[in-house]
């Protein structure tokens, strides 16, 4: 009997030492989810600010800049339309192929030297918050000079390349035989600009392609993975991880394609917002 | 007795499945909920109040005048870059050409472009059969043109190199009736394969069948533009 009670005592106190880890553990992972979730919060602010001290308005420049003009609709439309017409004539100066988003008319253009090359109708967009409410003028302004590609993730090949060796003499030739053009590759990409901005361009999925659908799952999971993993880097030494504002459209397959293997690996977009 | 086990089982199943579900909570927080928030919480931003008597004021109006003008004349000089000449859009991915006179198209169809075939000899020697992209101007228009065959064209069929000039290198009657040369050797002429077209199969040249081929060679003139993409 005194074996029994010695017995369920020192289980007792086995539970109540794991129920204290357990408890230790989860107020643990509660606190830091708290801290991180502050600490990313301050992530759009903070690329705002670092967007309007490189774009905004200068207030020590002897050109004064009057801000009232900013809060006057007509005024802000124009000076967005005059930025996407200076980005476009800088892009077309040089003989490269570039890509303009017109976001109000959800199009998108390949353009080489001002020539528009092939057109896409947009079917779905989400924009960045900083990017449709920040301040007008920094936005502006940075979207005025042109973007170059700095990275890029994809789902396909940006040059399909196939290896084929030599035959060494006339009796290894086979002459070739009708490519392979089948289309079963999904086509969703990534294009981080140079000034931050991430470019996201998904296929159009139908409703009875689920392999389609499974495949942009993992494609966003993965990359929100690595996004996170750099956040919890940054959250680990105190520093306040960095936003990436972005714009994600969604194109019919084939012009997603077309688009991705036309721009150059160090490309130039322009986007009017 | 009975009960006491159900406990312990019960307790071992909840010891797994609350430790798993708060992970999995963490995950789903961590991945999908932190990032929506960011974009929930508002961001400082200019207010519209297209305030009447800001349009009266002289700096306002000589602002947008400025605006104005600047847009007409920009947008003057992004519609000079389109040619009212004749010019031709090739598709490398969709192997498909547009052919545009007055900035109107008045002829599409299909062709052949580069079939990114990397051929590799065991001596090292290696060539990329790939259309070049970008902007292009016809440089030189030729009737009935011969194929001077380049080394490639042998090493593909196991065949040896002849020397520069040696007959064997000439073929006739492959390019079709007309060729036109956009520079460092690229062409666009016709060809045999007529089944290949809309296809990537060729080693850089752009191929168009007869009829296409006619009608791009009379609308198209020396110096006239190519955008290959």
């Amino acid at each position: 009997m005194e074996t029994s009670d010695n017995m369920e005592n020192t289980e007792k106190k086995k539970l109540t030492a794991e129920n204290l880890i357990l408890i230790i553990a989860g107020a643990f992972i509660l606190v830091f989810l708290a801290y991180y979730s502050i600490m990313m919060s301050m992530g759009p602010a903070k690329k705002l600010k670092e967007i309007e001290a490189g774009y905004g308005v200068k207030h020590d420049s002897e050109e004064k800049t009057d801000e009232r003009l900013f809060t006057d609709s007509a005024y802000v439309s124009m000076l967005k339309e005059k930025s996407f017409l200076q980005s476009k004539i800088t892009m077309a100066g040089t003989d490269s192929i570039y890509m303009t988003l017109n976001i109000p008319d959800s199009t998108a253009h390949l353009e080489i030297a001002g020539v528009s090359v092939h057109s896409v109708r947009i079917s779905g967009m989400k924009i960045s918050k900083i990017l449709r409410t920040g301040n007008n003028y920094a936005i502006q302004t940075m979207l005025a000079s042109p973007m170059t590609i700095v990275n890029y993730i994809a789902t396909i090949k940006k040059e399909p390349l196939m290896i084929k060796m030599a035959p060494k003499d006339t009796s290894e030739f086979k002459p070739d035989v009708t490519p392979d053009t089948s289309d079963y590759e999904p086509v969703n990409y990534i294009l981080d600009m140079d000034n931050g901005l991430r470019i996201f361009v998904y296929q159009e999925v139908a409703d009875s392609a689920n392999s389609d659908r499974n495949s942009l799952f993992f494609f966003d999971l993965n990359d929100r993975l690595k996004t996170t993993w750099q956040s919890i880097k940054s959250v680990a030494v105190l520093k306040v991880p960095e936003y990436h504002p972005y714009i994600k459209i969604r194109v019919p397959k084939a012009d997603a394609k077309i688009l991705y293997r036309a721009i150059p690996r160090k490309g130039q977009i322009a986007v009017y917002i | 007795m009975i009960n006491l086990k159900e406990n312990k089982v019960l307790r071992i199943i909840l010891r797994t499945l609350v430790p798993l579900a708060a992970l999995l909570f963490v995950f789903i927080f961590v991945i999908y909920i932190v990032p929506g928030l960011q974009e929930m919480k508002g961001v400082r931003k200019t207010v519209l109040t297209n305030d009447p008597e800001l349009k009266k004021d002289p700096v306002y109006k000589k602002q947008t005048a400025q605006l104005t003008r600047d847009i007409q004349r920009m947008s003057k000089k992004y519609a000079s870059f389109t040619s009212g000449q004749s010019y031709i859009v090739i598709n490398t991915t969709d192997n498909r050409f547009f052919l545009y006179k007055n900035k109107k198209l008045i002829r599409e169809g299909f062709c052949s472009s580069g079939s990114y075939t990397m051929l590799k000899t065991e001596g090292e020697r290696k060539w990329i059969f790939k259309t070049p992209k970008g902007k292009y101007w016809i440089q030189g228009k030729i009737t009935s043109p011969v194929w001077r065959r380049p080394d490639w064209a042998f090493v593909e069929e196991g065949l040896p190199i002849p020397p520069e000039n040696d007959p064997s290198r000439y073929e006739y009657g492959v390019l079709g009736d007309y060729a036109m040369s956009i520079g460092d050797g690229y062409l666009i002429h016709g060809t045999l394969y007529k089944r290949f077209l809309g296809m990537p199969v060729t080693h850089g040249c752009v191929r168009l069948n007869d009829e296409d081929l006619e009608a791009i060679y009379n609308t198209l003139s020396i110096g006239s533009k190519v955008y290959i993409f």
